[in-house]
């Protein structure tokens, strides 16, 4: 399904199967598969069951065929807000994480002196709970007693000038940019870790080939870090967009997916399904839709990544 | 590995404007942290007093006795360092191997097998947590360690990670390996694994920190302190109508030290880096 | 080099064998829950009742004094403490339930609401206990009880009755110079000195509100002018929210809002909610239960409580529930999970160690009334408003139907958050939710 390499040289060789490989590859593949099926396989088909069933979690569970399914399609306005409400997030986490993460990697791979520092910092969002972190970005946003509107009315004040602060979490068009800002603050270290481990895989030698036809520091971005770390940028779209489409957290402590639904995602809607309005079925439903669209989502990604994603660095250069 | 310059390059205009820009991000990235520093070291009415203060005063320390003696801290403490050791063990082990079968092993079934294991990523715990939890009761692992850590010991994410670097490393590595008469698991053990130290590195946070961190699941298959991790305790400082602001910050400040420690040490790996040419011949 | 570090340190096989044999011993041989003072088995004598709540670690340390002492009376039944934090309470428990197996779900719980629980089956009917033994249900509050019954029969006793009062900080209103509520108060009188109290500096930014109240609790204003959510809060055929006393009350509110006078909830609960915006001042007065009591009494705040000011023609409307102890009807142990259950809901027992705590106004109007609650010694002073609000308290504030969460979640309160946005008029927003509501009502087949 995706491709296996795009190297020249070894396309041939890769596609075809080595009988000799197929027991070998099984045994390295037993102790994770033998876990994923029980506890990650069987959930997830059971969890398929569920979805064509009623269940409140409390009586035992009531065949309905795909009503739980017509029911969401057809006759659910907040499923409808929802769904629109996660692609906003995908499309404004997903690139922004991955531009600020890979140039945040670049910067701190130089090897100017200090840089150990700055590492930690934009670290640190990631390791902090997102409980604590939530609550605290909460009481920022705030209108009146926050610490960003504190500055902004200051300034008012200072000036004269007719300014007010956004009222962040008590407007709807103001609620979807501020838990962008939460997850961006939260996460962008994450993807610079796995963008900066990328970087340490890329041989030297590339750049001091680039150096000697000497290319600018824009040209050496683009023509060597940029295709080396691509199998990275790959992974990283991919999980990330499985991450915003099930944003959940971030919106839960902060906003309670308001104001009036604002902030009110996919996951977020399958927790009140599942567990507040007691509809167990239904929630599995919603689940399971949203699994074709990022199924969708992901295939498509790797059908793209054969133009723009380059495996086996080294092989060639 | 360093492309840009040498250790010990003299500062240029270019790099005073990268550390402006860094220091800029700094504080921005810090600000949040700081007032959940503040507020740990707060007395309650001060912690909402406006215009808003990053200063505590006076600063009370004993917030942090508080959190402490709230609740058996220690003993979660403990609970919750065993599992994420635990886990993050046994993840890298079952990931790499798998990953080293999707990458470099030709059988037949791979691309659809891998592409089976992402799909799971995108069902969202919340619908599978119920099956996995009778699945647990049944094993009769609830409330045990076992619940806590077994099932969450075998990861997509991670084996999705460890596959694409590993397909990054040049397959001469271990074809030349290969000629000289390795098997796939001295090559695994001893030409891909060790090159892939950066990104074991970064995993080994991610998923110590996903684990340290995991909230609903141990909420639910641990009953009693003897299982209980740290989260599942700080989260009752939330109560239905009072959140113990102060207790709440001073304890995830106490609970995020593991984890930067470990970043700490792990992070020297991403620049120490390793020179594929040095591996040469091999 | 690296490599060979990596082959002196680790054999990486017998890592793996080892692993694999710890794997699989522990999939063959599952042992014992952990045990410290966890589900396994107590002394052989003693029967053990797993008693569910949730809590926070001070209301967990007075749960634990209500257990010490029943096990002091009751030598024969060891209580078992299962607290958990609030937030997810509930998804825990209904987890366990969902396994269906006895050995995990607590004999005894903290439930709310009941009817979602009780109409599943998964509660014990409390009627023939309460008939066998002798309890006495008619010293609850009037209509408290119906909080915990599921068509006619009890299933849970409300352990207090969450009524709300009217808080208000005595120094602000000494600085000010605005008199103190009292019983007279109308919605006019609570406006007009609103006015007073509210503090606008130059730029527009508001110092002080005069009044904070969590968005939830806006059914209060509807039912003190006589106004409802549904036509029937146990079998509704229609939302009645369109309906003129609830327009009016709800344009009360939004006015309220709009003066700056009331502070917008969810900029409340982003500041830190109800109690840390009383207590910094920056909200003047706050309408909530008696659960602030003993942080204000802590913090050492100067406030005291009045009743909650009325429309003109209006009635008094703080709500009659709150979170119930239910019996699970999967217990191996009914007789003992009784006893205790009919002692926690005691003067004599728990209800006194709860009140003492000052936390709750308890259900039983008997230990309200006591001097347990009305002479404590602490603030505030004039605890007769609790009692006076008691007295007149109703039910309805929710619905009393499994649907109803689901209606409030996704209806009524998006609806009601767009109109105190403003992103809609008071008319328009509230004939919107009814729409919403109409049509799910029909959908789920209501009336019933």
């Amino acid at each position: 399904m995706t491709a296996s390499a795009s190297s020249q040289t070894s396309v041939s060789r890769w596609r075809r199967y080595r009988p000799d490989q197929q027991w070998e590859a099984y045994l390295f593949l037993l102790p994770s598969f033998a876990g994923f099926l029980i506890f990650v396989a069987i959930p997830v088909v059971a969890s398929l069951a569920l979805s064509f069933y009623n269940w409140n979690l409390l009586s035992p569970p009531e065949f309905a065929g795909l009503e739980n399914y017509s029911q969401l399609l057809t006759n659910d306005r907040v499923f409808r807000k929802v769904l629109f409400n996660t692609f906003y997030f995908i499309v404004t986490i997903v690139p922004l994480q991955l531009a600020f993460g890979l140039l945040l990697a670049v910067a701190l791979n130089q090897g100017m002196r200090g840089l150990e520092i700055y590492r930690l910092i934009y670290f640190m969002p990631v390791v902090t709970t997102i409980v604590a972190a939530a609550l605290v970005f909460q009481w920022f946003f705030n209108r009146d007693f926050g610490i960003l509107a504190a500055a902004i009315w200051e300034l008012a004040a200072e000036t004269g000038l007719p300014i007010r602060p956004p009222d962040w979490l008590n407007d709807p068009d103001w609620a979807k940019p501020a838990v962008v800002i939460l997850t961006l603050w939260k996460n962008t270290g994450f993807t610079m870790v796995i963008y900066l481990a990328a970087l340490q895989g890329v041989p030297t030698e590339l750049y001091d080939a680039a150096k000697v036809d000497g290319a600018s520091p824009w040209q050496r971005f683009r023509f060597v870090t940029f295709p080396m770390v691509s199998p990275t940028t790959f992974f990283l779209m991919v999980i990330q967009m499985i991450g915003a489409f099930q944003l959940f957290s971030e919106a839960f402590v902060m906003t309670q997916g308001g104001p009036a639904q604002a902030t009110l995602t996919i996951v977020y809607y399958i927790y009140q399904m599942a567990f507040e309005f007691q509809r167990m079925g239904r929630g599995a439903a919603v689940a399971w839709v949203l699994f074709i669209f990022i199924f969708i989502f992901t295939l498509v990604q790797t059908r793209l990544q054969r133009r723009w994603v380059h495996y086996e660095a080294g092989g060639e250069s | 590995m360093r492309p840009e310059a040498a250790p010990g390059a003299t500062f240029n205009k270019g790099h005073l404007l990268l550390h402006a820009a860094l220091i800029l991000g700094s504080v921005g990235m810090l600000l949040p942290f700081g007032w959940m520093l503040a507020t740990s070291l707060k007395s309650p009415p001060q912690i909402f007093t406006y215009p808003p203060s990053l200063v505590p005063n006076p600063v009370v320390w004993r917030n942090y006795l508080d959190t402490v003696q709230a609740m058996p801290f220690g003993r979660f403490y403990l609970n919750s360092l065993f599992v994420a050791v635990s886990v993050t063990t046994l993840q890298i082990l079952t990931s790499s191997l798998a990953a080293f079968a999707f990458a470099r092993l030709r059988f037949r079934g791979r691309e659809a097998l891998f592409l089976v294991y992402l799909a799971t990523l995108m069902i969202p715990f919340h619908v599978t947590m119920i099956p996995n939890f009778i699945l647990v009761r049944y094993l009769r692992w609830f409330d045990t360690f076992y619940a806590l850590i077994v099932p969450t010991a075998f990861s997509v994410f991670a084996v999705f990670l460890l596959r694409q670097y590993f397909r990054g490393i040049p397959v001469e590595m271990d074809e030349a390996a290969r000629m000289d008469g390795a098997s796939s698991f001295r090559i695994w053990a001893q030409v891909i694994m060790p090159l892939s130290g950066p990104v074991l590195a970064a995993l080994t946070i991610f998923v110590f920190l996903g684990s340290w961190n995991d909230f609903l699941w141990p909420l639910v298959v641990s009953n009693s302190n003897a299982t209980r991790t740290i989260p599942v305790g700080l989260a009752t400082f939330r109560g239905q109508y009072n959140t113990d602001w102060h207790l709440l910050m001073a304890g995830s400040v106490i609970a995020l030290l593991p984890v930067l420690l470990v970043y700490v040490f792990a992070q020297k790996r991403f620049v120490e880096g390793i020179t594929l040419s040095g591996m040469g011949g091999r | 080099m690296k490599i060979r570090q990596w082959q002196n340190r680790f054999s990486f096989k017998a890592l793996i064998v080892l692993a694999f044999a710890a794997l699989l011993v522990s999939a063959c041989a599952p042992i014992a829950p952990a045990d410290d003072g966890g589900m396994a088995a107590m002394d052989d004598e003693k029967v053990t009742i797993t008693w569910a709540m949730w809590g926070s670690p001070s209301e967990v340390a007075t749960h634990q004094s209500v257990a010490d002492a029943f096990m002091e009376e009751n030598s024969d039944i060891a209580i078992e403490i299962l607290a958990e934090p609030w937030g997810d309470y509930f998804t825990k428990i209904q987890t366990l339930w969902a396994s269906g197996d006895s050995s995990v779900v607590p004999d005894v719980l903290f439930l709310s609401p009941i009817v979602n629980y009780a109409s599943q089956g998964v509660l014990e009917n409390l009627d023939p206990w309460i008939e066998a033994s002798g309890y006495n249900t008619d010293d609850y509050w009037p209509s408290l009880l119906q909080y915990g019954m599921y068509e006619g029969s009890v299933y849970g006793f409300p352990r207090d009755i969450g009524l709300e009062v009217l808080y208000y900080n005595i120094d602000i209103f000494d600085e000010v110079g605005v008199p103190y509520p009292d019983e007279t108060w109308t919605w006019d009188d609570l406006a007009a000195v609103s006015e007073l109290l509210t503090d606008v500096e130059e730029s527009g930014r508001v110092n002080r509100y005069a009044l904070g109240m969590e968005g939830g609790k806006w059914m209060i204003w509807v039912m003190q002018n006589r106004g409802t959510a549904l036509d029937d809060m146990r079998n509704p055929s229609r939302c009645a929210l369109a309906d003129e006393g609830a327009v009016e009350a709800v344009q009360f509110f939004k006015d309220m809002l709009d003066n700056n006078y009331f502070m917008p909830p969810a900029n409340m609960s982003q500041a830190g909610g109800d109690a840390a915006v009383f207590q910094s001042g920056q909200v003047a007065m706050i309408i909530q239960n008696a659960s602030r009591v003993s942080a204000f009494n802590a913090a050492g705040m100067n406030y005291d409580v009045s009743v909650i000011p009325i429309p003109a023609d209006g009635q008094r409307a703080s709500a009659a529930g709150g979170a119930a102890w239910v019996m699970s009807a999967l217990s191996d142990n009914k007789d003992e999970a009784w006893t205790f259950l009919s002692w926690l809901q005691s003067t004599d027992g728990g209800q006194r160690i709860y009140t003492a705590s000052g936390e709750i106004l308890p259900a039983l109007q008997s230990t309200a009334k006591s001097d347990a609650f009305l002479n404590s010694g602490q603030p505030p002073a004039n605890r007769q408003a609790f009692i006076t609000e008691g007295e007149n308290a109703r039910m309805g504030r929710i619905g009393y139907f499994v649907e109803w969460s689901e209606i409030n979640g996704s209806f009524i309160s998006p609806g009601r958050d767009q109109i105190l946005i403003g992103e809609v008029s008071v008319p328009d927003g509230l004939a919107a939710i009814c729409e919403q509501v109409d049509a799910f009502l029909a959908d789920n087949g209501f009336p019933k």
